[in-house]
């Protein structure tokens, strides 16, 4: 008897560049598993929630020791963000303003775009393995 | 900036990436991501209001 949880065709070897692509920039996963309105779709908004919050001084330097485990969890979802989350630190927009009556809004709003690419992550990782048909 | 403005920008893009990973077809993904959008505009109102008479 077929396996009742696999919906849709899976592409063969295409779990793992979809997730990695998915990384890189959000939808570009769906892209590649030719999902292509979905994609695009996931692309704008992501990309829009994470540059609001960098135009509102969000801080994105990153903080990877476990003395103070909120601030390196808020770096990890930032960081899932891909290359935009590394593009815009090269562009001088690390430090953020932590005076800017908005600087908390970007810390959210960043944060929050790096959290839902991880959910994009998965949703491609599950489309590419045929558990999902993600049209 | 205003802080009604960052509410509205907020859940309407987290509303439409759920929408898009949550539900398939047109029709349940739109009916899903104006529930979603609602229900995080009311919350913050909601508790908005209930924080209202404490001190800042």
């Amino acid at each position: 008897m077929a396996d009742s949880k696999i919906i849709a065709e899976p592409r063969r070897g295409g779990a793992v560049p979809a997730v990695i692509l998915a990384w890189l920039l959000p939808g570009a996963g769906h892209l590649y598993l030719r999902r292509t309105t979905k994609g695009l779709v996931l692309l704008v908004t992501i990309l829009a929630l994470f540059s609001l919050g960098v135009a509102w001084d969000a801080r994105l330097s990153p903080y990877l020791r476990l003395d103070d485990l909120l601030a390196f969890l808020r770096s990890i979802a930032q960081m899932a963000m891909g290359l935009p989350y590394f593009i815009a630190r090269s562009l001088g927009f690390d430090a953020g303003l932590v005076t800017a009556p908005s600087h908390e809004y970007g810390n959210t709003f960043t944060e929050v775009s790096g959290l839902l690419n991880i959910l994009v992550m998965l949703d491609a990782y599950d489309i590419a393995v045929g558990r999902k048909s993600g049209s | 900036m205003s802080h009604l403005l960052a509410l509205l920008l907020f859940s309407s893009l987290v509303s439409v990436v759920f929408a898009l990973l949550q539900r398939e077809g047109k029709r349940e993904r739109i009916r899903f991501g104006l529930l979603t959008f609602g229900a995080f505009v009311a919350s913050a109102l909601v508790v908005g209001w209930l924080m209202y008479p404490f001190p800042s």
